[in-house]
């Protein structure tokens, strides 16, 4: 009987810590990503599911690092690189990341408007609504109303799930696949698991997850709970990943169709995989898309806000934040306004956000790692050597994929 | 011509007089044989009255592996935007793996770029530069710069971004307006690595000076570190006018770093209504601890009070208020006021009450003081009192305020004997809650 009270006590405390971690990685998911996934399914079946592991932990390991720093510093990691590397850091970091963020939500964009095509709804007309709506939403919210929209957004995920058993995978192959890497040398093979690792860990997700952290104001004492919420969210979002890339190597890898975009996957499943595998899979996109249209720009203003020492919050009004009013606001206007010009090409805008992303992430991880291991700001709580191994392992590895996606980017 | 002279050097010292410390950071170092030995890295600086004078360089030099010195502020020859001169040797110099002593106030490690209190507008803001003030030889600090003007200076586009405007609108507010907020207002946030405390200047005393509901505001943009520091370093009375102004969580949080002797020396000093509803929010164990902790009659108070819900005029209402028996004369009355024997805030009403602490009626401060010193204090009475039970419901407390004009309405229990009062923040913070929900998110939520 108390081991039940304690128990539910236990999961009340995890309610109402649980969050940051969740969003974060669910964002993940989005249009960009859903598309590299849908293309990593449909050219090379389950042949890069194994991938997904290391990538789990990868994430793990560098998300519960900000966890860890905003609870025990009380601030983001945009707050902590201006008081420990000055001004100029802080200063190219934001600029690079506000670009880069810029890109990344014009994808979001795009992936709205193909959803609308998709859906046979114009785009005109859906991505100006999509875009009103996320920008009301924050500008009207507080910080709880808004997080608790997210988590919702995330529960959508499961569309992706459902058209994952419609597609009636093999699960013996899927299971096989995931725990024996298969490794081939092969050029496209290389590019697609680059593509797909690479995608997975993004600067911006390191600021927003802090700053959330923070805002949400967890104590130490609770801290474990935040660490299961971003081992919670690091596994979700792969699962869920793991399912496009099973729906699309169940249907269009075994049909040998090949295709470019999230948009040529779900026409694709309709004859395939029928009307409700497709009405999902396009369900998932549009909501993917429009919650990360949300959050990048949100993450960008405050991290950027934070940096500069503007003043930040949902929960104030645009008088007493203007900067970080305009600056959301303007990514979205941005964001929409080009993906309305008739004729954009999607390509190039995908290649810069890629780019600055790679340029971005090695600094970002590798300030990470001096913070986290500054005694004077992180006492008792500071990496382990064994954790500083695995947390060196992993920035060398993400510094490389994200080196090599950065000059493929232009060589291509 | 000698006097001429002297005011036209006094005028080019008055144009160098204003100096930003972005200007001197990172310029090259010289000794006394005008040997390069490193660049400036940081100054040492020390209260003296009001604006704190540079006491010592720190000097850092070598590359990736640096190295600091600190240098006495005696020392120097000449310091200025191109550098400092010393008076001493290269070999005097010694350098450390450090850069200076942790308990001194450094300029760049603790004020520049970190979050400081603007104790004028109530704000927490951040620092982009610090303007010094030359004084004799010594360097003073003036004002902290928090405007964009600043940040360019540190990025060094200063004169570019200057240019640009100028070609657009020369008379851009950009140009004129500068964000500078002089020290006096300034309340820096070092936290003292032993004490675990922020030192608070004391011929300035400016954030002790701010309404407690505005500090509580500044407290809330504070991370959680800052917070325990400065709450630690305020004096008692700060404490608890602090801590009634703060959300829960925050509450919880600086609880937690306190000792018992600390608990219960707060505990005691904050009014039982906002003690009750600080410690209901609190898992039960806690509570009981914190019981034990303060004084037997006032935790006996307390523990009475959780057992009201938290709707019910019970459970809204505050157990400090004045009341006499009603043979007490005016003036016996107006003196035990006046000796401040009551540590209630609320003094505009008082109840009178009977041995048995009856209730029998109520007057003001208006009628007390207007009436008759030598009289009992029944006769200076309200003809009437109107009252609520224990049990009364937040619709029934109010209804009746509003319709007598009450300021706090006195609550009884069965027997008519008086338990407390409900003063009219508490009903107007209910019912602002009541009728208008999204105000009261709005918050709840600026305070997390």
């Amino acid at each position: 009987m108390k081991n039940l009270k304690s128990f539910w006590a236990k999961t009340l405390i995890f309610l109402s810590v649980m969050g940051p971690g969740i969003i974060t990685a669910n964002v993940d998911n989005d249009a960009g990503g859903i598309t590299t996934y849908s293309v990593a399914g449909a050219h090379f079946g389950y042949a890069l599911i194994w991938s997904f592991i290391p990538i789990i932990i990868a994430l793990v390991i560098i998300q519960e690092m900000c966890s860890r720093m905003a609870v025990v510093t009380g601030k983001g990691l945009a707050d902590l690189i201006r008081e420990e590397f000055g001004v100029r850091v802080t200063f190219y970091a934001m600029t690079v990341l506000v670009f880069s963020n810029i890109f990344n939500t014009i994808s979001e964009f795009a992936g709205i408007a193909a959803s609308a095509e998709l859906f046979g709804i114009s785009k005109y007309l859906l991505v100006p609504v999509c875009a009103l709506f996320v920008w009301w939403l924050i500008v009207k919210g507080t910080y709880k109303s808004v997080e608790k929209v997210f988590l919702v957004a995330c529960l959508f995920y499961v569309c992706y799930i459902v058209s994952g058993f419609l597609s009636k995978p093999d699960w013996k192959m899927v299971a096989e696949s995931s725990i024996s890497p298969s490794f081939q040398f092969d050029k496209t093979y290389i590019f697609m698991l680059i593509g797909v690792v690479g995608t997975t860990i993004a600067p911006w997700m390191q600021f927003y997850q802090q700053s959330s952290v923070v805002e949400k104001g967890i104590r130490i004492e609770n801290y474990k709970y935040s660490r299961l919420d971003v081992v919670i969210g690091a596994f979700v979002v792969n699962i869920i990943a793991i399912f496009i890339v099973i729906v699309c190597a169940n249907t269009l890898f075994t049909h040998g169709i090949r295709i470019e975009t999230a948009k040529d996957a779900a026409l694709a499943l309709k004859p395939l995989a029928g009307q409700y595998c497709f009405y999902l899979f396009a369900f998932g996109l549009l909501n993917a898309s429009i919650f990360s249209a949300c959050i990048l720009p949100l993450s960008t203003a405050y991290s950027v806000c934070e940096g500069m020492g503007w003043e930040i919050g949902v929960n104030r009004t645009f008088k007493e934040a203007p900067q970080f009013y305009s600056l959301y606001t303007a990514i979205i206007a941005i964001g929409a306004a080009i993906i309305l010009i008739p004729g954009v090409k999607l390509v190039p805008i995908m290649l810069v956000s890629q780019a600055t992303n790679g340029i971005l992430l090695p600094f970002v991880l590798i300030f990470m790692l001096l913070l986290v291991n500054n005694k004077r700001l992180m006492g008792k709580y500071i990496n382990s050597k064994f954790y500083n191994f695995c947390t060196i392992l992993i920035i060398f590895a993400m510094i490389i994929l994200s080196l090599i996606l950065f000059f493929t980017a232009f060589i291509k | 011509m000698n006097i001429f002279n002297q005011t036209f050097q006094k005028n080019i010292s008055a144009a160098k007089m204003f100096i930003f410390f972005s200007r001197l950071m990172d310029r090259p170092v010289f000794d006394k044989e005008d040997q390069r030995i490193g660049e400036i890295y940081d100054i040492v600086v020390r209260p003296s009255q009001v604006y704190p004078l540079s006491h010592g360089l720190i000097i850092r030099k070598g590359f990736p592996n640096r190295k600091y010195a600190l240098v006495d502020w005696q020392d120097i020859e000449k310091l200025d935007t191109d550098g400092a001169k010393l008076k001493i040797d290269k070999s005097r110099i010694d350098f450390g793996k450090i850069p200076g002593e942790k308990k001194e106030l450094t300029l760049r490690r603790d004020i520049l770029d970190q979050q400081v209190v603007d104790t004028h507008n109530h704000k927490v803001i951040r620092v982009n530069d610090i303007q010094l003030l030359t004084v004799d030889q010594a360097l003073m600090i003036a004002h902290v710069d928090i405007g964009t003007r600043g940040l360019f200076r540190r990025l060094g586009f200063e004169k570019s971004v200057d240019l640009t405007v100028k070609l657009f609108n020369p008379k851009a507010r950009y140009l004129l307006d500068e964000r500078l907020i002089s020290w006096k207002y300034i309340q820096p946030l070092t936290i003292n690595p032993v004490s675990m405390t922020i030192k608070i200047d004391v011929p300035q005393k400016n954030l002790t000076n701010i309404p407690a509901a505005d500090l509580g505001d500044i407290f809330l943009d504070l991370n959680i570190n800052h917070q325990i520091a400065l709450f630690k370093s305020l004096n008692l009375t700060n404490k608890a006018k602090i801590f009634t102004n703060i959300d829960f969580k925050t509450q919880h949080s600086i609880l937690d770093e306190m000792n018992d002797l600390e608990v219960s020396e707060l505990l005691n000093n904050i009014p039982s209504d906002e003690a009750t509803d600080f410690l209901e929010k609190l898992p039960r164990e806690k509570t009981k601890h914190i019981l034990s902790l303060i004084e037997n009659k006032y935790s006996r108070r307390l523990s009475q009070l959780l057992g009201y819900s938290g709707d019910s005029a019970g459970g809204l209402m505050t157990t400090e208020y004045i009341a006499f028996t009603k043979e007490t004369t005016v003036q016996a009355a107006l003196d035990q006021i006046r000796e401040l024997k009551f540590k209630t805030e609320p003094v505009q009403v008082i109840y009178i009450i009977d041995e048995a602490r009856h209730l029998i009626n109520t007057t003001n401060f208006r009628r007390l003081i207007l009436a008759n010193p030598q009289e009992p204090i029944l006769n200076s009475a309200f003809p009437k009192t109107y009252f609520v039970h224990l049990d009364s419901s937040v619709k029934e407390v109010a209804y009746l305020m509003e319709k007598y004009k009450y300021f706090a309405i006195p609550v009884v229990d069965e027997e008519n004997v008086l338990q407390g009062i409900i003063t009219v923040d508490d009903i107007l913070s209910q019912l602002i809650a009541f009728a208008w929900r999204r105000l009261k998110k709005i918050k709840i939520f600026q305070k997390t």
